[in-house]
């Protein structure tokens, strides 16, 4: 309230001088939202790459994301079900470390499986007790209760999730004012203000990232990707904060590279469950220009599948509404045409 | 329970699969399931359905924050649509006494309409920048489209019920009375049908163009809206003649529409749940957080079924006899079926958009 004030002092005290002029300048801030200015020269499509094979878990980039974005805390809420109290994406939460515990799996796939290639898993620590059990015949033991989790069937998968940046993005496509925009950097943003808080693009976000912040400024919020920070030449605060480069920043065709290349490694070493969320997948018709490497399937992450496209349903269910308004329209006709 | 069965043994052996159907069906709650695993063809198995993978439970969509303005919006912009559509109709194609359906039609379509932007305006988020909508036209947001299509269609539906309260001398004799009665009402009708057509139709459109599987795994909810809005109206407006005193002809017409209307929606309806299927439990089902009593109570049974049924017994059984409170029942229960199918859709969305396991179901491939 006070800015509203303030902005309508200062508003006053600079038109002042004749009531035509005054209005004249006030009509003019009511029709800038109409106004189109000249977008930016395009840059290469920028996004982020999260690895959730390094992820620790420690939230920093949740921390820091809220300290550059300025964005209030939340309520705090004992979810009672794992380390993850946020418990998803929000208005005021951009984003959220996920902590998926994994007990009781059965023995892991690494230890009793070969790699994919046939080749024998990738691990030089270890080739000198490997060669004396070659020679000796005895397996090398760990003392009690050390076994390390690589030996272990049980994990905790931890994960940062984030807004997906999708090439095609049903929030994008829903937005009825032209609020959200893609970016000189192929990012999804939402402008603040010409945003009216329909909400229509939660509706629309597969992923259930996109929210509209009802203890604050009713407005739909996200990550803008640090949209302020890419401008001044910055990477954005998460992937800054992030000790393990668990979160990457940087070009999208550089980092799908990084990505394939990361996976590839980690089938060789034997992790077969590794996969990519977003990068060759066609998620949404388009990919993602934000994406994941999981270490399970995409649903363990609460990620759908493959999402279907909102804005595909629009051409059926319009061909069926044609369908019965013109049954209804014929039978109208017809039934007051008899006499 | 007991009673059947020892009438069942007195009244012989003729009457007995009535009564084994009732006592097979101790209670509502049991018919309702019934008829929510018969219609979706999905019969919910917990444990499997605990079997899939998912993360605690936490709903993977956001919740919809649409609540009562929206549900009354879809309401009263069915009725202004469907009320256009069926005064534009009796104008263009219908017989000289047809003129009260017109005369009707067209004041109820404005009066359901008024409602309506103050409505949405009030569901915004910040409702002072509602303009903002109309900085755009975008064909791929459902969103715009409509927004454009009720600012189109309001400019229809005010200027055609004015020169009907001009044509009808509620404006005086002044020269500007004179001017907008002589204005060609039939022509701006036929532009305007096709703008109520599509405002009784696009919201259906709205609600299937999101990630929510219960509104877009089926693609029929717009067409499932149009034929309620035509239903609605057609029980609105005799309602309305009923009250006043109508031509029985008119009114046949009327009631012959509501008939066909009511059997369309039933076909959509039963289409719709078989296609959304397990995305359809919210609706049907009769499980926590799941609509069905409401449903299949005042929706499909009190609001859809029963008027169809006592409409098909009135149009056999009634020649030229004139049944004023039966008339009467069923258009009051087809309006009831029509809010509480917006009801439904709108309260069992919000349940689909909890449900993560159904809705990571609805997004494999």
């Amino acid at each position: 309230m006070a800015v509203v004030e303030n902005t309508q002092q200062s508003l006053g005290s600079r038109f002042a001088e004749t009531p035509v002029q005054t209005s004249l300048e006030l009509l003019g801030e009511m029709l800038k939202p109409f106004r189109k200015e000249e977008p930016p020269p395009p840059q290469p499509a920028m996004g982020f790459f999260t690895d959730t094979s390094i992820c620790i878990g420690c939230k920093a980039c949740e921390v820091a994301c809220k300290q550059w974005n300025q964005l209030p805390a939340t309520t705090p809420f004992w979810s009672g079900t794992s380390y993850d109290n946020t418990r998803g994406l929000g208005a005021t939460t951009w984003r959220h470390v996920q902590f998926i515990e994994q007990i009781g799996r059965g023995p892991s796939a690494p230890a009793t499986s070969p790699a994919p290639d046939g080749q024998r898993p990738n691990l030089p620590l270890l080739d000198r007790q490997i060669k004396e059990a070659q020679s000796n015949g005895t397996i090398p033991q760990t003392p009690p209760g050390t076994a390390l989790p690589f030996f272990n069937s049980e994990r905790w998968l931890m994960s940062s999730d984030v807004c997906k940046h999708c090439v095609n993005a049903p929030c994008h496509e829903a937005c009825p004012t032209g609020a959200i925009i893609r970016t000189e950097f192929d990012t999804v943003y939402v402008q603040q203000d010409i945003c009216n808080g329909c909400g229509y693009c939660t509706l629309a976000c597969p992923f259930g990232v996109i929210a509209r912040d009802d203890e604050g400024d009713r407005l739909a919020h996200k990550c803008t990707l640090c949209y302020d920070r890419l401008k001044d030449g910055l990477e954005p605060a998460c992937a800054k904060a992030c000790p393990t480069k668990s979160i990457q920043f940087g070009e999208v065709e550089v980092l799908k590279e990084r990505a394939r290349a990361r996976v590839g490694e980690l089938h060789a070493r034997g992790v077969s469950e590794a996969r990519l969320y977003g990068v060759d997948d066609n998620i949404l018709d388009g990919g993602l220009n934000s994406f994941f490497l999981l270490l399970d399937r995409p649903e363990v992450y609460n990620l759908p599948e493959n999402p279907p496209r909102p804005s595909l349903n629009v051409a059926p269910a319009s061909f069926w509404t044609v369908v019965a308004a013109s049954l209804l329209g014929l039978i109208g006709i017809i039934l007051f045409r008899k006499e | 329970m007991q009673m059947p069965h020892i009438a069942g043994k007195r009244a012989g052996e003729w009457l007995s699969p009535l009564f084994t159907a009732i006592s097979t069906a101790p209670s509502t709650q049991d018919t309702f399931e019934q008829l929510a695993r018969l219609t979706t063809g999905y019969t919910p198995n917990p444990e499997q359905e605990q079997q899939e993978p998912g993360y605690y439970d936490y709903p993977v969509l956001k919740k919809p924050f649409w609540d009562w303005e929206i549900i009354w919006y879809f309401f009263m912009g069915g009725l202004a649509a469907g009320c256009y559509i069926i005064a534009t109709i009796a104008a263009l194609f219908g017989s000289e006494q047809d003129r009260v359906v017109r005369r009707t039609g067209y004041y109820l379509s404005l009066l359901a309409l008024l409602p309506c932007p103050a409505l949405l305006i009030k569901d915004l988020g910040r409702p002072e920048r509602f303009l903002n909508m109309l900085r755009i036209y975008k064909f791929r947001s459902p969103m715009s489209v409509g927004v454009w299509g009720l600012l189109s269609f309001s400019l229809f539906s005010g200027l055609t019920a004015v020169i009907q309260a001009a044509r009808d001398g509620l404006l005086g004799r002044w020269w500007g009375a004179r001017l907008l009665a002589s204005l060609p009402q039939k022509l701006l009708a036929i532009p305007g049908g096709f703008a109520s057509a599509f405002l009784g139709g696009y919201t259906g459109v709205l609600l299937t163009a999101t990630s929510i599987p219960l509104w877009s795994r089926s693609k029929l909810l717009g067409g499932i809206f149009i034929t309620s809005a035509v239903s609605t109206s057609s029980a609105l407006i005799s309602l309305v003649l009923r009250l006043v005193g109508a031509p029985a002809k008119t009114l046949h017409k009327l009631e012959r529409l509501e008939w066909v209307a009511m059997l369309v929606e039933m076909v959509g309806l039963l289409a719709f749940l078989r296609q959304s299927g397990r995305a359809a439990r919210p609706l049907v089902g009769t499980g926590p957080n799941e609509h069905g009593h409401t449903f299949w109570r005042f929706m499909f049974g009190g609001g859809l079924v029963l008027p169809w049924l006592l409409q098909t017994s009135a149009l056999l059984g009634r020649k030229n006899k004139k049944n004023t409170t039966g008339g009467l029942l069923i258009s009051l229960l087809v309006l009831v079926g029509g809010y509480f199918l917006r009801y439904c859709i709108i309260k069992a969305g919000h349940s689909s958009s909890k449900d993560a396991r159904t809705t990571l179901w609805n997004a494999r491939k």
